[in-house]
């Protein structure tokens, strides 16, 4: 369905891209998980037609990102990083001029469904300028959405929301994933990649280190995850293959130890050194 | 509903211009500029100096038309889209929809020219309350819409090309201040002096500063005509091949 082969891109001299390449299947909720500055927007930008890669292809539904952009923004629904939002215009003209410029029909009926969806009918006439972040959020989804598209690119979808709001737009994200729609999200979040994603990508200084379910990741580099603090104070952690082993390392440790179940950001560490911040 | 896609640009525009109508800040500053040319040149001088054989009152208020149709034509789009392209990222949603560069570019030049006519409409009351020899003809209405669609589309060339909010602004110093002054608005172009007057001709508002002031069209309307379409559609194509290159 979408493929990125070869992908690079320099800012001046600032390297964003360096020879990226991925697949993602029709229907699955893909994930592009990596801290700021690693790649994920450019390559958001790229399938989304916004942005040109200096070398590479990618293409969406067979047709090319480059040659064809006028069929992929056919296909195509964004929810950006940046709010892109008319703050000046009320909610209800936001999703009318969108809609129109991708010649929507019944448009009436649609905006109404799109904002329902979103719980935010009843703000309708307000203008976007007097919403919450997460309402402004809501509105992008719905935006989005409008067109029903056959791929929806999420970037960053709950980026400065508080936990309650983040949860009540994972809900509303799993809603849009229906009719075999494909479902691409950036995030620097662990929680949302896991709970989100089929599968995940992820990026290090625009590189694709890793790139597999959740579950296959987590268990390529060791299930279980051994905290303790370390006599000068620092968190050690160290991520073993199985239950024995982990329970075994916190034995031989004379410090309190935690055992948990290893997440995303245990794989990133393990491949990278670095942390997700 | 199957719509055009300039309309939606257009309509977008429209619906911010309604609001920004509503404050009394922007006819404020649509209207202060002109009126301030108009009093101290043409009120002082008016009644005193005589231009091609009329009072330079009746010279002046077409001149100040094509100033302002320029200025508001071109700051606006220019502002708008720089602002709406580098800052609030609106532009996006644009380039993002299944809409040709072209139907943007018209989208963005429709609604210039409606904020250009604006103004001009006020300096054209002003100019009937104030000149009893000022009257509309079909050939300033013409030359006023193509003036408004030459500088629109300008407008669009400098959002497109400009990083910052900041270099619409030296852009406008540059080129747009200049021509106000230089390209015939305040006194006819054949008193500037030889040297520079090549230059002079080379700004598209001394072509409507020409064509604007007569009362029927003749050659030199002709060319002053033609010059001015030239421009247009020289920006017209180069605006819309900067949409169709765009890139983040």
């Amino acid at each position: 369905m979408i493929e990125g082969l070869g992908l690079q891109k320099h800012y001046g001299n600032i390297k964003a891209l360096n020879g990226v390449s991925f697949k993602i299947n029709q229907g699955e909720v893909f994930g592009l998980l990596g801290p700021n500055g690693a790649g994920k927007t450019t390559i958001i930008k790229m399938l989304t037609t916004l942005s040109r890669p200096d070398s590479g292809k990618c293409t969406i539904g067979g047709f090319d990102v480059i040659k064809n952009p006028f069929e992929i923004k056919k296909l195509i629904g964004v929810v950006p990083q940046e709010n892109n939002l008319d703050r000046e215009l009320t909610a209800y003209e936001n999703l009318l001029i969108y809609g129109m410029l991708h010649s929507v029909r019944d448009i009436k009926k649609k905006i109404q469904g799109t904002l329902e969806m979103v719980d935010l009918w009843d703000r309708r006439n307000s203008n976007v300028s007097g919403f919450s972040g997460g309402m402004q959020r809501r509105l992008l989804l719905s935006r989005a959405l409008l067109t029903e598209p056959s791929v929806l690119f999420l970037d960053e979808p709950s980026i400065g929301l508080d936990p309650l709001i983040r949860h009540q737009m994972w809900d509303v994200i799993r809603r849009t994933r229906i009719d075999g729609r494909t479902v691409v999200i950036t995030t620097h979040y662990i929680e949302e990649a896991e709970v989100l994603c089929d599968r995940v990508g992820i990026l290090s200084k625009g590189e694709l280190i890793a790139l597999d379910s959740p579950h296959n990741l987590k268990a390529t580099v060791g299930e279980y995850t051994v905290e303790f603090i370390s006599t000068d104070g620092r968190l050690i952690q160290h991520i073993c293959k199985s239950r024995e082993e982990a329970h075994n390392l916190a034995k031989a440790n004379e410090t309190p130890v935690t055992i948990r179940q290893s997440n995303l950001e245990d794989v990133f560490i393990k491949l990278t050194g670095e942390r997700i911040e | 509903m199957i719509v055009s896609g300039w309309y939606p640009i257009f309509l977008r525009e429209m619906l911010l211009f309604r609001r920004k109508l509503l404050r009394l800040g922007y006819l404020f500053s649509a209207m202060v500029v002109p009126i301030i040319y108009l009093l101290a040149f043409g009120l002082g001088l008016g009644k005193t100096v005589k231009i091609h054989g009329s009072d330079y009152l009746t010279f002046l208020i077409p001149g100040l038309v094509a100033m302002s149709s320029m200025n508001n034509s071109y700051t606006w789009v220019a502002s708008a889209l720089n602002l709406n392209r580098v800052y609030f990222k609106t532009f996006q949603v644009f380039v993002q929809a299944p809409v040709s560069p072209s139907s943007i570019m018209i989208g963005e030049v429709l609604a210039g020219m409606v904020k250009g006519l604006f103004a001009s409409f006020l300096i054209i009351i002003v100019g009937f309350l104030t000149s009893p020899h000022f009257s509309l003809k079909p050939i300033f209405i013409i030359i006023l819409l193509l003036n408004c669609f030459l500088f629109a589309n300008l407008g669009v060339i400098t959002g497109m090309l400009s990083k910052s909010h900041e270099d619409t602004a030296t852009y406008a110093n540059f080129f747009i201040m200049p021509m106000a002054f230089f390209s015939g608005t305040f006194f006819p172009v054949e008193k500037i002096p030889g040297l520079i007057k090549p230059f002079i001709y080379l700004m598209p508002l001394t072509h409507t500063n020409i064509a604007i002031r007569k009362a029927e069209p003749d050659m030199e309307w002709l060319i002053s005509f033609a010059v001015m379409i030239v421009y247009s559609m020289v920006f017209f194509v180069y605006g819309s091949r900067l949409i169709k290159k765009y890139s983040e």
